[in-house]
């Protein structure tokens, strides 16, 4: 009779052999086949499937295989399902978060001893060992592809028709907003300001009101007294002065419909990724401006976005194809290509002097917001209960403290607690 | 008819029960082992014991998911009954107009939950959808109104299948004992009391069953429409059991959820059943 523990170890062993390695690799027509799964829609998927095929025809021995995961979120529990059932791709891009919990699960190739890997010219903020404290001690599993930070984009007829500055502190910030909100007679308001209720937006706060997520010791302590003061930060602009509207819906769909209300003129500042600078001034029927976000005590941002990870479990063949690809892409030609037609920040050294040199900068000073910010960049801990921490634990309090006006700091105490715990 | 051999009614029953075996009591079994360790898919699992239902119980997660998928199905099943049998006593007509209308009630059951959530996402939409507009705002971006929004949109869905199954029932009730009790003076309220509701107790019973099965398993409408938010408002049992195992990477948790999610049904299930074999006794 088979016990139960045979059973779980069944199903374990199962999991452990689909996370083995795929003997043979993929050919078509000759050609290795490198599939990439990839994460994101609309004018960025044209610009990535572009670039693909760009990198398909410039040769004759490798063929990439670009496939549509759906959003961040979708993309990775398809990874991490398609990892157990031993059907995962060559070569992904992740979100940065959840990097160090993959590298721990030992399911991402390590890529120091891959030709360039260690003298890739990125932009210091961008890539593992910026993006990371404590990743240096770590062997090299990611390279930077789509890497933002969160900026202010801002109605510029509607700054002017109301003489409002972009605010450059907190204060300026509640100030604008309050100023720019107008509300009609037939109950149809213009919200001053709009941010998602999301993780990525409140450390940044949290980094402004002069905290971090991780004490010197290693502790998750999400920012003490700054965490409770940026989350008591939005409950003021919502609850109180009522001059911020979170936007409806979760993760991307909350990003996309913050999107579509600046379009609409219906809110005249809102905080996204610098992701949306092309898609943005491309629709907008008024002049779109970008600035870096408000400072507190400091001004900080974290990086976000997405790295490229070579999956462990590929053949051989398919990883050195599926590396060749990222560094063609890693190109200057490329990455400019793909920061120019999107936001995106451009991850190379030579791509942004070539910027520079091209003076597109003058040209498109919202392109430059994002990049100028990195100087304040503040680094993720190296922590692979992050993205459980990010998603699991903080997240809803986030959403819980603004729309039901619950006790910042009994919310965050309760998610401190919650993170000690193994999960 | 009597068998030949007293294991011949055994044999009948082995697909059946090894069908049941196979795909609904091992995977509980399975689920309820894997309960108690922490599992992440990709790493070896390790025994925690009961710590993945201490986790959810703590801050009443565990509760508020229960009392949330129950006040969803309260609202479905409440709503779909009483629209569905007034409809259907409003559409118990012969002729070409009801049954046209019969049948537009009757296509949002035929429609996906994906197309159907998506179309109400766009009617709710505050940038631009018709009620979102009217509302001034989208009600799903409030955790009051989320919940509620979801059951009305869960209602509209299958009103359509409640009313045909209401229909078939009108149609089995005798016209005899409508004419008997016209003849003794009763009024159409009277009738409708007396006569049509009695009779229509068996179908009202399979119909809020089939009903709050459906709406227990909620998932492609909050996926859609919500994924659970805002606040965990909309986060019913089965969009958990998906977050915990996908996003939030941990199989335990969700297989604690599983098992009590299990546990929670077969109650409602016995309570049901309870209450109708208490019903039949009496009609007896």
């Amino acid at each position: 009779m088979i016990a139960r523990r045979d059973l779980l170890r069944a199903s374990a062993a199962l999991t452990m052999a689909g996370c083995a390695q795929r003997a043979r690799p993929l050919r078509e027509d000759g050609r290795l086949v490198v599939t990439f799964w990839y994460a994101y829609g609309d004018l960025v998927r044209k610009v990535l499937l572009d670039l693909v095929a760009r990198f398909n025809a410039s040769q004759s021995r490798i063929v990439v295989k670009a496939v549509h995961q759906g959003d961040y979120f979708e993309a990775l529990a398809k990874l991490r399902t398609a990892l157990a059932a031993g059907a995962a791709p060559t070569l992904s891009h992740v979100v940065l978060e959840v990097v160090p919990y993959l590298a721990r699960a030992g399911v991402l190739e390590p890529l120091d001893a891959y030709e360039g890997a260690r003298a890739m010219p990125f932009v210091a903020a961008l890539d593992q060992r910026g993006s990371f404290a404590g990743a240096d001690r770590e062997p090299l599993v990611c390279i930077p592809f789509n890497r933002s930070t969160p900026i202010v984009f801002a109605n510029a007829r509607v700054l002017e028709d109301e003489r409002v500055e972009i605010p450059r502190t907190w204060e300026e910030l509640a100030d604008a907003a309050r100023r720019l909100t107008k509300r009609a007679a037939n109950g149809e308001t213009r919200w001053g300001f709009e941010v998602p209720i999301s993780w990525w937006y409140w450390v940044a706060m949290v980094g402004q009101a002069g905290g971090r997520l991780v004490d010197p010791g290693g502790r998750m302590t999400l920012g003490g007294d700054a965490g409770v003061e940026a989350l008591r930060f939005w409950q003021r602009l919502v609850r109180e002065d009522h001059v911020m509207r979170p936007p409806p819906g979760r993760d991307y769909q909350a990003w996309q419909s913050s999107n579509e209300s600046f379009l609409g003129g219906r809110i005249a500042m809102m905080w996204s990724s610098t992701a949306y600078v092309r898609y943005l001034e491309d629709n907008a029927r008024f002049p779109v401006v970008a600035a870096p976000l408000p400072r507190h005590v400091r001004a900080s941002v974290p990086t976000g976005g997405t790295m490229f990870v070579l999956l462990r479990s590929a053949p051989e063949e398919e990883k050195l194809a599926a590396w060749e690809f990222v560094r063609w892409m890693c190109d200057a030609e490329q990455t400019i290509a793909w920061s120019t037609r999107t936001g995106y920040l451009p991850v190379t050294r030579p791509a942004v002097d070539r910027l520079g040199q091209g003076r597109w900068y003058e040209r498109h000073p919202n392109d430059r917001v994002a990049y100028d910010q990195l100087a304040d960049a503040a680094p993720w801990p190296w922590s692979p209960e992050l993205f459980r921490i990010d998603r699991d634990i903080v997240e809803p309090r986030l959403e819980d403290a603004v729309l039901t006006g619950r006790d910042a700091r009994m919310l965050l105490e309760q998610a401190r607690s919650d993170a000690e715990r193994p999960a | 008819m009597t068998p030949r051999a007293r294991w011949h009614p055994w044999a009948m029953l082995v697909p059946t029960l090894g069908l049941l075996v196979a795909f609904f009591l091992a995977p509980i079994g399975v689920a309820a082992y894997e309960s108690l360790f922490s599992w992440d898919l990709l790493t070896p699992p390790r025994f925690v014991g009961t710590s993945n239902y201490a986790a959810l119980a703590a801050h009443g997660e565990l509760l508020h998911i229960a009392l949330r998928t129950i006040a969803y199905s309260t609202m479905v099943v409440a709503g779909t009954m009483s629209l569905g049998l007034a409809l259907a006593l409003l559409v118990d007509r012969p002729g070409r107009f009801f049954a046209f209308v019969r049948t537009s009630v009757f296509s949002a059951y035929v429609v996906s939950w994906v197309a159907v959530a998506l179309l109400w996402m766009w009617m709710l939409d505050g940038n631009g959808g018709i009620f979102g507009r009217a509302l001034h705002g989208s009600p799903l971006g409030d955790p009051r109104w989320a919940l509620p929004t979801l059951a009305v949109v869960g209602v509209w869905k299958l009103t359509g299948y409640a009313m045909i199954v209401f229909l078939a029932g009108l149609q089995s009730v005798p016209r005899s004992l409508h004419e008997a009790a016209a003849l003794d003076g009763a009024s159409a309220w009277g009738r409708l009391r007396y006569v049509t509701l009695p009779l229509l107790a068996p179908t009202a019973a399979f119909v809020a069953t089939t009903s709050l099965v459906t709406s227990f398993q909620a998932f492609d409408v909050v996926r859609i429409m919500t994924q659970g938010g805002p606040a965990r408002a909309t986060e019913l049992f089965v969009y958990a059991v998906y977050e915990q195992i996908f996003l939030d990477l941990s199989v335990g948790r969700a297989s604690a959820l599983t098992v009590v999610f299990f546990g929670l049904l077969l109650a409602l299930a016995a309570l049901q059943l309870r209450v109708w074999r208490a019903r039949a006794g009496v009609a007896r």
